[in-house]
This record gives structure tokens, C-alpha cells and sequence, in this order.
């Protein structure tokens, strides 16, 4: 079975390369090829990369950009979320890690990433913010 | 033209050690250019993500050795930590920091 959700995703090439003598076992599955490992690890970077991405650009709105006339507060309505979405891309990507090294482990199919959804629905948001944020305030304050 | 040698291949199958690598890396360069960014406004602040951007830097060296299984969750855990740490310093930054007048371009 473990065997078989591997093949669905694409990766028997890569078991082949799996060498018995360094696949330990214990209670908690089998240690999973390094480079599956290695592909999880990045992916967790990569999502960092994100978070911490969200997080200057939350900053900078809030403390480079200037204010929006007649909104006083319009640029933390546009920031903090940005900055909040960082940080739970940091906690979700991390957690997602963990899951998905287990589920290596013992063969189990990976769930699904939560993140897209998150990332994609907030970001969405908070760009309809910032367009009724853009209307509403009126030009540039010149 | 010429298919690497097996050994090749079985020291670093699909590159991945290297690529994980340079993912360290570059997530370490994020961390110096949010850390080098911050300096100018607030030292204090600046200085220690420096200091995690060259931890990051050397852990990443190590990323990529054979039979460094064991620390990879701390390792791991060290960016989450960073990352979120960074987060609610910018959220304490953006509630009750001073104002800002903005960057006048």
C-alpha cells in the first residue's frame, strides 16, 4: 500500500535508489529517502521565505508608505493582516512539515497543504481592502 | 553528451542535497537583507537578525551532510521560531511603535 501511493505520485524512480541497509527501522515507520526528506525541508524553506516576505511587506506599508488622507488608520488595515498571514505561514508551514516527514515515514499518502488556500483566500481580501481603501480616500492628498 | 559516473549519482541523486542547500541559502539572504534593512531605522533589532541570518547560513552548510537526520527538526524549528519571532516584533512595531510620517519619494 505505501508502495502503491508512491507510485501514484510519481515516485518510483525515485525508490529505487533507496538503499535497504541505511533504511532503519523503528517504531515510528522507515526513514524515507533523503532526497524526499531533503524535498520536504525545502518546501518549508520556501514557505518561510513567503512568511517572512509578508511580513516586510506588512511593515513596510505601515511605517514607508504615506498615510492615506482622511483614513488614518488605512495602513494598518492593510498591514497588520499581512503581517498576522506571515506569521501563521510560519507556525502552518512548520507544522506541515512535521505531518508531512511522518507521513514519509510510514508510507502514509501526505495530506494536502492547507497553505495555498490560506495564502490565496487573505491575500484576496486584503487586496479588496486596499482597493476600497484607494477609493475611498481620494487621490493622493496633493 | 556524457552521463555522470553511478557514483555520482548516488552521492547526490537528483542534486537534492545541493538544491536544499542553496534553499538555506537563500532563506538566509532574506533574513540579512530584512536584518540590513532594519539596522538603519533600529540596531538593536537589526543586529540579532543578522545573527540569525548567519546561523541560517552556517546551518545551511550543514544541510546537506549525510546523517544530519537527527537535528534537522530543531534546525527547522530555529526558522519557524525566527520567522514568527520577526512577525510579532513588526506586529508590536506596526500597534504601538511611533507613527510614521511615510517615506516621502
Amino acid at each position: 500500500m505505501p508502495r502503491l501511493s508512491r507510485t501514484r505520485r510519481g515516485r518510483t524512480n525515485a525508490s529505487r535508489h533507496q538503499d535497504p541497509a541505511g533504511a532503519a527501522e523503528s517504531a515510528d515507520g522507515t526513514e524515507p529517502d533523503a532526497r524526499f526528506t531533503l524535498a520536504n525541508e525545502r518546501t518549508f524553506l520556501a514557505w518561510s521565505r513567503t512568511a517572512l516576505a509578508l511580513v516586510i511587506a506588512g511593515l513596510a506599508i505601515v511605517q514607508l508608505l504615506p498615510p492615506f488622507p482622511g483614513v488614518p488608520w488605512g495602513r494598518h488595515i492593510i498591514g497588520t493582516p499581512l503581517i498576522l498571514l506571515g506569521s501563521a505561514v510560519a507556525v502552518i508551514s512548520y507544522l506541515e512539515w512535521t505531518g508531512n516527514q511522518r507521513a514519509l515515514r510510514r508510507g502514509e499518502p501526505m495530506a494536502r497543504s492547507r497553505l495555498p488556500g490560506i495564502l490565496a483566500v487573505t491575500i484576496a481580501i486584503i487586496g479588496l481592502v486596499a482597493a476600497a481603501l484607494a477609493l475611498v480616500s481620494g487621490g493622493t492628498g496633493n | 553528451m556524457t552521463t555522470p559516473a553511478e557514483d555520482i549519482e548516488d552521492t547526490d541523486p537528483g542534486m537534492a542535497r545541493e538544491r536544499t542547500e542553496l534553499a538555506w541559502t537563500r532563506t538566509a539572504v532574506s533574513f540579512a537583507a530584512l536584518g540590513g534593512v532594519i539596522l538603519r531605522g533600529h540596531p538593536y533589532a537589526g543586529i540579532p537578525i543578522l545573527g540569525v541570518s548567519a546561523l541560517i547560513w552556517q546551518l545551511g552548510r550543514l544541510a546537506g551532510a549525510p546523517g544530519a537526520g537527527r537535528s534537522r527538526p530543531r534546525r527547522l524549528l530555529l526558522i519557524a521560531v525566527a520567522v514568527t519571532g520577526v512577525s510579532l516584533a513588526a506586529l508590536a512595531l506596526t500597534l504601538i511603535g511611533p507613527e510614521s510620517g511615510g517615506l516621502r519619494i
